[in-house]
C-alpha cells in the first residue's frame, strides 16, 4: 500500500480554552476523494486551514508525502490547492487575470501559463467570458471560477471547503464533474461540506467531524454497514409470541411489537422478510403493508452528532 | 518576482478604482481651486520683516557723453543701492498711473518714481562751479537731497504718513550714499589739474615762483597726493560709497529686487502666489490620504477572501507587504508630482529656484505616507474601520502639522510638537522651495527633511511588517 499523501496525527488547535480541534486523527491515500463531514462549527474550516498550511496547529502534525507540513514550509504549498468556503477571486481582474495572477504566484510563465489557464477556462465553462470582469459573473460562474484558480498550478492535493456554496443545479453538478476529472488525473481531492448528498455522490470514503473530534472514518459502504435497518410491518393483528418468535429468526437484531403492528431490526432486511412474513402467517397475521427503513448517510450523520440545533 | 507580480496586480487593480483617482487626483486639486477662491491672495505670504520699497522707472539713461562712470542707468545704482541694503526689498511697479492707483487705494504708503531726466541731473550734481562741470546741479539742502531736483518724485498716502516718512528716509539716505561720493570724487579729480593750478594761482600770485623749483604739473599731483594722504582713511577719487569709505562693496542681492504682479482675490489668478503655500500643502496633505486606499486594498483582499489564497500560496508575509508597498509608491509618487505639474500647469506655480529638489521631497512624502497607510491597512480589518481611522489620522495629522494653515500662524511651541508628524517635515522642505519669500534655497535643509520622511517611511512600515507578521 502507497504512503498516505495526507496524515493528520493528533491535531489540536486552541482559540483561547476553546478547543477548535481536539485530536484528530486520519489520514488520505493517493489519488483519493475524500470526504470531511461535520455540522456548522465543527471545526472543518480550522482543520482545511491547519492542512494547506495557513495556520499551524497546537498540538500534533501534518504530513504531507510523508514529511511534516507547517505553515513556515513554503516551497510545499506547490503541492497544494485549496478552494475556499467564501470564493477567493479578484472581482475588479477579468477571469483569465485571475487566472493568470494565481499561475504567476506559483511560478508559471509564458506559454505554459496561457495554454492552462484556456485549458481550464473551458473546463469550467467559461471561455466565453474569459476577459470579462468577474464582478459580472453569476454565483454558479464564480465557483467554477474558483475552482479553476484553485488548480492552475496542478497541485497534487486539492482542498475544498463547501465548493458548492449558493450554485444552481447545473453548476454542482459542473463542479462535481470536474472534481472527478481531476481526481480521475490522479489528483488527491479531500472534499469538505455539510451536505450529505454531495460528499454521498462525490466520496467513497468519509470522516465525521463534530467538537474537533473525528467521530467516524471509513468508506461509506462500511458506515452504512454499521448501522441496522428496520422494516416496519402493519399487521391485521398483533398477537402475543409473534415478535418473541420473529426474535429468534436467523439475521434479526430485535423484533418489538407495536399498537400497529411490529418493528423489525436487521442488518440486512432482504434475507429476513420471507421468515417475518412466515411467521406473521403461523400467528395468524396477515402483514398488511411493510415500510422499509434502511440506513443513510444523513441517518448516519445524524445518529453521530445529534440533532440539536448548531449554530 | 512574486513581489512584482503582486505589485502589478494591485496597481491594476488601483487603477480601476475610481475611487483612488478621486481622493488622489480630484480632490486635492479641488480643495486648492475652492481655497483659493475663497482665501483671496494674501494667503501664504509671510509677515515680511523687511522694508519694501516700491519705484517706479521711468529714467531714459545717461547723457551721451558720460564717460566710464556710472556702469549703468543712475537710477539702477541707486536701486542697487537700496536691494543691496539688509531689509529693504525692492518692488518695481510698471508704470506711473499703476503706482498712483496702488497709492490712491492704500496698498502702498509711497512710492518713489525716478523721472526721464533722473540719470542726466544725477550726472550734473556737482560741488565744484561751471568753471569745471557743465551744467552743475547742486542737490544738497539742509534735510539732504533735494529729490525734486534730481528727479525723483514720491507719491504719498496721506492715511499712512508714518510709512511714508519711512520710504522717504530710506529714498535719502540711498540718494546721498550715491550722490555724495560722486560729487566728492568729481571733485577730486579737479585737485592739481591745470585749470585747478590756474584758480590757485589767480588766489595766490606767489605760487608762480615755486615753478622755478618744481613744475605746476608736478606740484598739483604733490597738492592731490598731500589731500590723499592727510585723509588717509578715505579713496575721494572712488566715486562710490564703498570705495571712498575704503570698504568692500556690498554683496549683490538680486532676490531683493522683484516686479510687481497684480494679485487679484478673485478668479483662478494663476501664478498667484497663495498656490505656493496651496498646493504643496494639499499635496502633503492627501499624500497621507493614500492610507484610505491602501486600507480598502488590505481590506479588499479580506473581504474577497484573496488573502487566505496569498497565504496559501508559496510567499511570504513580507513579500506580500512588499508587493502591497511597491505599487502603493508608484501611484503616491505619481500623485505627487502630478499634483506638482497640475500645480504649475493649472494654477501657474513656480518650482522655486531648485526644481530638482522636489524630487527628494516627494519620494521622501511618498515614503511616509505609503510606510503609514502600511501600518493602518495592517491594523484595520473592514472597510469602515479604514475609512474612520484613516480619515482620523490623515486629518489629525494634517490638523498637527499645519498643513490647513500657513505654519507662520501656528504658536511656536505648536510647531515644535508638529515636528513628530511627517507633514511638518515635507511642509517645511517645500516652503523652503517654493515660498516666493525664499530669499536662498538651503539644499541641506531640504535634503535633511527628505532623509528625516524617509526614515518616517521606513518606521512605520517596520511597524506594519512586525504586526503582520504577528497576524495568524
Amino acid at each position: 500500500m502507497a504512503n498516505p499523501v495526507l496524515e493528520v496525527r493528533n491535531v489540536v488547535k486552541r482559540y483561547g480554552k476553546f478547543a477548535a480541534l481536539a485530536g484528530v486523527d486520519f489520514a488520505v491515500e493517493p489519488g483519493e476523494l475524500f470526504g470531511l463531514l461535520g455540522p456548522n462549527g465543527a471545526g472543518k474550516t480550522t482543520l482545511m486551514t491547519i492542512l494547506a498550511g495557513l495556520k499551524n496547529a497546537d498540538e500534533g502534525s501534518v504530513l504531507l508525502f510523508g514529511e511534516p507540513f507547517r505553515s513556515s514550509d513554503r516551497a510545499r504549498r506547490h503541492f497544494i490547492g485549496l478552494a475556499t468556503q467564501d470564493l477567493s477571486v479578484y472581482p475588479d481582474l477579468t477571469a483569465r487575470e485571475n487566472l493568470s495572477f494565481f499561475g504567476r504566484l506559483y511560478g508559471m510563465r509564458g506559454a505554459d501559463l496561457k495554454s492552462r489557464a484556456n485549458e481550464l477556462l473551458v473546463a469550467v465553462g467559461l471561455e466565453d467570458r474569459a476577459d470579462t470582469r468577474v464582478s459580472t459573473f453569476s454565483g454558479g460562474m464564480k465557483r467554477r471560477l474558483n475552482l479553476a484558480a484553485a488548480v492552475i498550478h496542478r497541485p497534487k492535493v486539492l482542498f475544498l471547503d463547501e465548493p458548492t456554496t449558493g450554485v444552481d443545479p447545473q453548476s454542482r453538478n459542473h463542479i462535481f464533474d470536474k472534481i472527478r476529472a481531476l481526481n480521475g488525473d490522479g489528483m488527491t481531492v479531500m472534499y469538505t461540506s455539510h451536505y450529505m448528498e454531495e460528499v454521498q455522490a462525490l466520496c467513497p470514503r468519509i470522516a465525521i467531524l463534530d467538537a474537533g473530534k473525528i467521530l467516524a472514518c471509513d468508506t461509506i459502504a462500511n458506515l452504512i454497514g454499521r448501522f441496522p435497518a428496520v422494516a416496519r410491518f402493519k399487521l391485521s393483528t398483533v398477537p402475543e409470541g409473534l415478535a418473541e418468535s420473529v426474535s429468534r429468526l436467523p439475521g434479526v437484531l430485535s423484533a418489538k411489537a407495536t399498537s400497529l403492528g411490529l418493528d423489525v431490526t436487521a442488518q440486512n432486511l432482504a434475507p429476513i422478510l420471507p421468515g417475518v412474513v412466515a411467521a406473521c402467517a403461523e400467528h395468524a397475521s396477515t402483514p398488511l403493508a411493510i415500510d422499509l427503513d434502511q440506513p443513510t448517510l444523513e441517518k448516519i450523520f445524524l445518529n453521530l452528532t445529534g440533532r440539536g440545533l448548531r449554530d | 518576482m512574486a513581489v512584482l507580480i503582486l505589485a502589478a496586480k494591485d496597481l491594476r487593480l488601483l487603477l480601476r478604482d475610481p475611487r483612488s483617482a478621486v481622493i488622489l487626483f480630484a480632490m486635492p486639486l479641488a480643495m486648492i481651486l475652492v481655497l483659493s477662491l475663497s482665501i483671496g491672495g494674501a494667503f501664504g505670504r509671510k509677515p515680511d520683516d523687511r522694508i519694501r520699497l516700491s519705484v517706479v522707472v521711468e529714467d531714459e539713461g545717461l547723457p551721451k557723453e558720460h564717460g566710464d562712470f556710472p556702469p549703468a542707468n543712475w537710477s539702477d545704482v541707486v536701486l542697487d543701492d537700496l536691494s543691496d541694503t539688509a531689509d529693504i526689498r525692492v518692488e518695481r511697479i510698471a508704470t506711473r498711473a499703476e503706482a498712483e492707483r496702488m497709492v490712491q487705494r492704500g496698498d502702498r504708503a509711497a512710492v518713489v518714481i525716478f523721472r526721464p531726466e533722473f540719470s542726466d541731473r544725477a550726472h550734473r550734481c556737482s560741488f565744484v562751479g561751471p568753471e569745471f562741470k557743465k551744467d552743475p546741479i547742486n542737490p544738497l539742502y539742509r534735510d539732504g537731497v533735494r529729490a525734486d531736483a534730481l528727479g525723483v518724485d514720491v507719491l504719498s498716502n496721506p492715511n499712512q504718513p508714518v510709512g511714508s516718512s519711512v520710504i522717504q528716509q530710506v529714498v535719502q539716505v540711498s540718494l546721498l550714499r550715491v550722490i555724495i561720493p560722486w560729487m566728492i570724487g568729481q571733485a577730486f579729480d579737479n585737485i592739481g589739474s591745470p585749470k585747478f593750478m590756474d584758480k590757485m594761482e589767480e588766489r595766490i600770485p606767489v605760487l608762480k615762483s615755486a615753478y622755478i623749483f618744481i613744475s605746476k604739473e608736478k606740484l598739483g599731483k604733490a597738492i592731490k597726493d598731500g589731500i590723499e594722504n592727510f585723509f588717509a582713511n578715505y579713496n575721494f577719487t572712488a566715486k562710490t560709497w564703498a570705495g571712498l569709505t575704503k570698504n568692500r562693496n556690498p554683496e549683490h542681492k538680486e532676490e531683493n529686487r522683484t516686479d510687481y504682479k497684480e494679485q487679484s482675490s478673485i478668479g483662478l489668478n494663476r501664478g498667484s502666489v497663495r498656490y505656493q503655500m496651496l498646493v504643496p500643502s494639499y499635496t502633503v496633505t492627501f499624500a497621507f490620504f493614500l492610507t484610505l486606499v491602501v486600507g480598502w486594498l488590505f481590506v479588499a483582499e479580506r473581504r474577497h477572501n484573496t488573502l487566505v489564497r496569498l497565504h496559501a500560496a508559496p510567499i511570504s508575509r513580507t513579500q506580500l507587504l512588499l508587493g502591497k508597498f511597491l505599487p502603493c509608491f508608484a501611484v503616491s509618487l505619481f500623485q505627487g508630482f502630478v499634483l506638482l505639474l497640475c500645480g504649475k500647469l493649472v494654477f501657474g506655480m513656480s518650482w522655486g529656484q531648485e526644481p530638482w529638489l522636489l524630487i527628494p521631497v516627494v519620494v521622501g512624502t511618498s515614503l511616509a505616507a505609503v510606510g503609514l497607510a502600511m501600518v493602518v491597512a495592517v491594523l484595520a480589518k473592514t472597510e469602515t474601520q479604514v475609512s474612520v481611522f484613516g480619515t482620523l489620522v490623515v486629518l489629525l495629522l494634517a490638523g498637527v502639522s499645519g498643513s490647513m494653515m500657513p505654519r507662520e500662524m501656528m504658536p511656536e511651541e505648536m510647531r515644535v510638537i508638529s515636528r513628530v508628524t511627517p507633514h511638518t517635515w515635507a511642509l517645511d522642505a517645500y516652503s523652503t522651495l517654493l515660498h516666493p519669500d525664499s530669499i536662498a534655497v538651503d539644499v541641506g535643509e531640504v535634503l535633511i527633511a527628505s532623509a528625516v520622511l524617509a526614515g518616517f517611511g521606513l518606521g512605520f512600515s517596520f511597524i506594519a511588517w512586525v504586526v503582520i507578521q504577528l497576524q495568524d
